[in-house]
């Protein structure tokens, strides 16, 4: 750039990068070298690691748990996206307004967002109880007889999605209502002027126009949903007979309470293959314009 | 239609702008705000009045809505069964070193990259953003393997290292850094400064929102960290507030009197950060979202 | 020309210097480990102990017995620690793995397997010889055995009986449990104890891997073959087994489902008044012992013939510790020393595993509950439990089958046929 040559620039080129690509190499680049190679053996941490080829992916398509975990992270992704999405979208134009104390509603919103993803699954863990629980009293005044929730098969997964919903509600409020303030008044006044309804107004100016925030705000949300890990060990620990099993909680159970650690890795990477493959899908439909005009 | 159109100063969203009519009734606002309200904060009104309960009085049917002898006694019993000042102190130190280790290694590595030529310099910035799409689950073996090579288990080093350096916030502030007028540091050199005067004293001062915002996410994700300090703590001495908690569940099942009084111990210093500097917070979500 | 190049090698440079950094740290040997310091003639060695038994509710116990140690050893001090069953064995196999095992830790009979198998054990044999050996209860002494060789000291030994609540069965008007109670009849007394209305239910014993294996025994069948190699989980007994206990809940009604508990802990029923029977350990005597009314114990129903569990914890020595001989000395002290033995009986910390019937008159003394000669008459029709060398696996494997079968979404034949399979596959 300025000034400089030699080794005086390569002085002040390991000051400034070795602290952060030195810490990244270590604990993030040789992690994940270690962890694809790691796929390839077998390993307890006891005894030596056994190199087993790909055995570890072909346990994994004979693995019961492993597809129920999968079923179920996919479960998750059906149920939460859309929900957050949409309340989200619903109540960020409800909040977008002048109204005396709007910024009060706005924190309240924001403190889930801020709580540790443990006090919100304990929180929701004794809301949901079946017997001394808020939810089935509040059920029980209007007639209804509240299920099992955490307890059953059935509704533990729909407990936990509507846990997370409550949690990221504030976060992906606020992502859209920086989308929302960004559209200029100009093209409502001029929609309205065209005799357009408030639903004309919003299916051929606001949704456009969320376009990238939208696009965003799935992105986020579908990444951290495949990860789902920190409600789901707190409120079920993957149970009720295997009825919330996810994809972490799988890597985590090998790794940690069988000592499988190659077999963990080999879960881990088809994650990231996931996730991956779900990223460059969204993209993907960003460029065909899904995410744009009408 | 193209988000090009858009403003290019990012609108701030504490200062709503008029308009007039509005997208939603009147009436269907009021309703949507008042429902949401409400489902946003009656679970923290129960988290707190259960948590005044004594324990043992908490399981019965149908429930109190409010403690008829509200007490601290679970908070008494929480604080004498689990370490919770001592966890608590513990995510203060883990929370602090990592924060201000994400806000230093990053802004001088975002500098490397922003500012500095050098042969190899793109090709090692994909590498970072590549690292961002791969999931932390996937390092968490070898790292925890790394973590007993070197015998970190269950210490402070063990707990921090991975948090320190963020590819993220490197990423974040290289962002920032690039929308620096030049003219600046130009005049910084000319004036015979060198490259850490310039950082210190022209690129870092103007990216003061960038800054704030990366704290911001460094201190929420830290703070409320659970997957890593769960399977690299053991010690209860050394457990942090989340894994503090999960921990008291586990022995209390249902005693949730305490449950919830741990839990109230661990949201409020968080929930007071953001009360505090809550349009910090919310800008900083607000712009990661435009970018 | 020349910055290019520079900067190029500066890239080098960091990598290089980090490669060094890298093996710098992974040479530092995690052999600074904390298990005792160096044993210098006159500075005390510390030991670390590792138990699950002992907390929370027999810490000042396992105090009082390690006092008693540290007067007899002036050289040696013991330090404990604790994790929680369900992720002890977790705790301890990272330990291991880590290079910073305790120096003595707590084993279960079903576990002890994996670990010995892994080398991680200390081989004991030429320090326990045979007239040592005549100290323990042979079952117990045997089952820390591989290959011929010891690894480890029984430490106590529990099993699983049927408490009841007297008072319950009073107002119901239904006579206490005998010794030929079959299933039949306890049904038949569950039947009229059970008062839905009240929230009472007739009994409780959870649907797990232990409880099954058991029950299953009581119908003559077992989860692997006398010698190991057989899976044999989805023969008829077994079934039928497996189908009793899910009647209980969900055909018969006399026992509370999991939705119906909403996580209350089936002791804290039982103290509460709301179960009439329970089946658990012998190691809730302590914590029954303020119920607010009268119980007692007696022999489990069996089907076709009678069984009970026998449980064992011992103490195993590290393979890697670099205080062998103390540590060694702490194992048996904890374990067949008249102290340590004397404090154990005395707050009801399971039994200890010794062939001296004196100590056990003492204990047999005490009350609640009354019949404890129970404990001793189930002693005759014990049953082991089933071990593999993946244990863990074989655990969550079948305990997962069993809830499904429990929750309606398979037939009990469905699951234990599909546990057989999956069995064989972690026998490999």
């Amino acid at each position: 750039m300025i000034g400089e040559r030699g080794w005086r620039k390569a002085g002040w080129l390991v000051f400034f990068l070795l602290p952060g690509l030195g810490g990244l190499l270590i604990f993030s680049i040789l992690p994940i070298l270690a962890s694809f190679v790691l796929t390839f053996f077998s390993w307890d941490l006891l005894t030596p690691p056994r190199y087993i080829g790909l055995g570890n992916y072909f346990q994994l398509l004979g693995d019961k748990s492993f597809w129920a975990a999968l079923v179920h992270t996919l479960t998750y992704i059906a149920g939460y996206v859309p929900l957050v999405v949409v309340l989200g979208l619903g109540m960020a134009m409800a909040v977008n307004t002048t109204l005396r104390g709007i910024g009060v509603v706005r924190t309240l919103f924001f403190l889930p967002v801020v709580s540790s993803w443990v006090a919100v699954a304990l929180l929701w863990s004794w809301l949901f109880n079946p017997k001394f629980g808020l939810i089935n009293y509040l059920l029980s005044l209007i007639g209804i007889t509240g299920p099992g929730w955490l307890f059953d098969p059935a509704w533990a997964m729909p407990a936990i999605i509507l846990t997370s919903v409550w949690k990221d509600l504030g976060f992906v409020l606020v992502l859209f209502l920086g989308g929302l303030q960004a559209i200029p008044n100009d093209y409502y006044e001029a929609a309205a002027l065209d005799g357009a309804s408030r639903a004309a107004q919003f299916r051929f100016v606001t949704l456009p126009l969320l376009g990238p925030t939208t696009f965003f705000v799935f992105i986020i949300s579908l990444i951290s949903s495949f990860q789902v890990f920190d409600q789901v060990w707190i409120m079920t620990e993957g149970g009720p007979a295997g009825a919330t099993t996810v994809l972490v909680e799988q890597i985590v159970r090998h790794a940690f309470s069988y000592g499988e650690m190659g077999y963990a890795a080999a879960i881990s990477w088809v994650l990231f293959a996931l996730v991956l493959g779900a990223t460059l899908f969204q993209f993907r439909l960003q460029r065909l314009g899904v995410f744009d005009a009408q | 239609m193209h988000s090009s159109l858009a403003p290019s100063t990012p609108p701030n969203p504490m200062r709503p702008q008029r308009r007039r009519g509005g997208l939603l009734s009147k009436t269907l606002q009021y309703l949507l705000l008042i429902l949401g309200a409400a489902v946003m904060v009656i679970p923290f009104v129960w988290m707190v009045t259960t948590s005044l309960k004594a324990p043992g009085a908490v399981l019965t049917v149908p429930p109190e809505l409010f403690p008829r002898q509200p007490t601290l006694e679970s908070y008494r019993r929480v604080i004498e069964t689990v370490p919770l000042p001592s966890m608590f102190v513990n995510s203060l130190i883990v929370t602090t070193v990592s924060v201000i280790g994400q806000l230093t290694t990053s802004a001088l590595a975002a500098y490397a990259f922003a500012r500095m030529e050098w042969r190899g310099r793109d090709a090692v910035f994909v590498i970072y953003l590549a690292t961002l799409m791969v999931p932390f689950q996937v390092t968490i073996t070898p790292l925890f393997i790394l973590m007993q090579r070197l015998g970190w288990v269950d210490t402070y080093p063990g707990l921090i290292a991975p948090t320190i350096v963020s590819a993220f916030g490197t990423f974040l502030l290289r962002q920032a850094m690039l929308s620096v007028p030049r003219e600046y540091e130009e005049a910084a050199f000319l004036d015979g400064g060198n490259h850490w005067t310039a950082f210190r004293h022209v690129v870092l001062p103007m990216i003061g929102p960038a800054l704030a915002t990366l704290t911001v996410f460094a201190l929420m994700s830290t703070w409320n960290s659970f997957l890593w300090p769960l399977f690299v703590t053991r010690d209860e001495r050394l457990m942090t507030l989340p894994v503090g908690l999960a921990m008291l569940h586990g022995r209390f099942t249902t005693e949730w009197s305490m449950v919830m009084a741990g839990a109230v111990i661990s949201v409020a210093p968080i929930i007071l950060a953001y009360l505090v500097a809550q349009r910090t917070f919310i800008r900083g979500v607000a712009l990661s979202g435009l970018k | 020309m020349s910055t290019r190049f520079a900067s190029r090698w500066s890239l080098v440079f960091v990598i290089l210097l980090l490669a060094a950094l890298l093996s710098a740290c992974t040479g530092v040997a995690p052999a600074a480990a904390p298990a005792g310091g160096a044993a210098a003639a006159q500075e005390p060695t510390t030991l670390i102990y590792f138990t699950f038994s002992a907390a929370p509710d027999h810490l000042k116990d396992l105090d009082q017995m390690i006092a008693a140690f540290e007067a007899a050893n002036p050289t040696v001090k013991v330090k404990v620690e604790t994790a929680p069953f369900d992720q002890y064995f977790t705790k301890l196999q990272t330990l291991i793995a880590g290079g910073t095992a305790p120096d003595a830790f707590e084993l279960n009979y079903e576990n002890f397997v994996s670990y010995a198998a892994k080398g991680a054990l200390l081989d004991v044999s030429s320090l326990a010889n045979a007239e040592f050996a005549k100290r323990y209860y042979p079952l117990a002494y045997s089952a820390f055995s591989r290959d011929g060789k010891q690894y480890g000291l029984p430490e106590s030994f529990s099993n699983v009986v049927l408490y009841y609540n007297k008072e319950l069965f009073d107002a119901a008007g239904v006579d206490y449990p005998t010794a030929d109670w079959t299933w039949q009849e306890e049904l038949a007394a569950a039947q009229k104890l059970t008062d839905a209305a009240a929230g009472v239910w007739g009994e409780f014993s959870p649907v797990q891997f232990w409880e099954f294996y058991k029950t299953a025994a009581q119908s003559g069948c077992s989860v692997l073959s006398a010698d190991g190699t057989q899976v044999t989980i989805n023969e008829p007994g077994c079934v039928e087994s497996l189908t009793w206990m899910i009647d209980k809940i969900n055909k018969y009604k006399i026992s509370p489902t999991d939705a119906e508990m909403a996580g209350v802990s089936d002791g804290d029923m039982f103290k509460q008044g709301k179960l009439a029977m329970l089946r658990t350990g012998i190691w809730m005597f302590d914590g029954f012992k303020e119920a607010p009314f009268v119980w007692d114990i007696a022999l489990e129903p069996g089907n076709t013939q009678k069984a009970h569990h026998f449980f064992s914890n011992g103490v195993a020595v590290s393979a890697t510790t670099p205080n062998p001989e103390a540590a060694w000395a702490w194992a048996q002290f904890l374990t067949s020393s008249p102290e340590a033995a004397k404090i154990r009986v005395a707050s009801s910390w399971e039994l200890p595993a010794l062939n001296d019937q004196s100590l056990f008159d003492a204990w047999l003394a005490l009350d609640p509950p009354a019949s404890r000669e129970v404990v001793f008459q189930a002693l005759d029709s014990l049953v082991t439990p089933p071990v593999i060398e993946k244990q863990s696996q074989m655990q969550d494997a079948v305990n997962l089958l069993l809830e499904q079968a429990k929750s309606g979404a398979i037939t009990p034949q469905e699951a234990l046929d599909q546990a057989k399979t999956e069995i064989e596959a972690l026998l490999k």
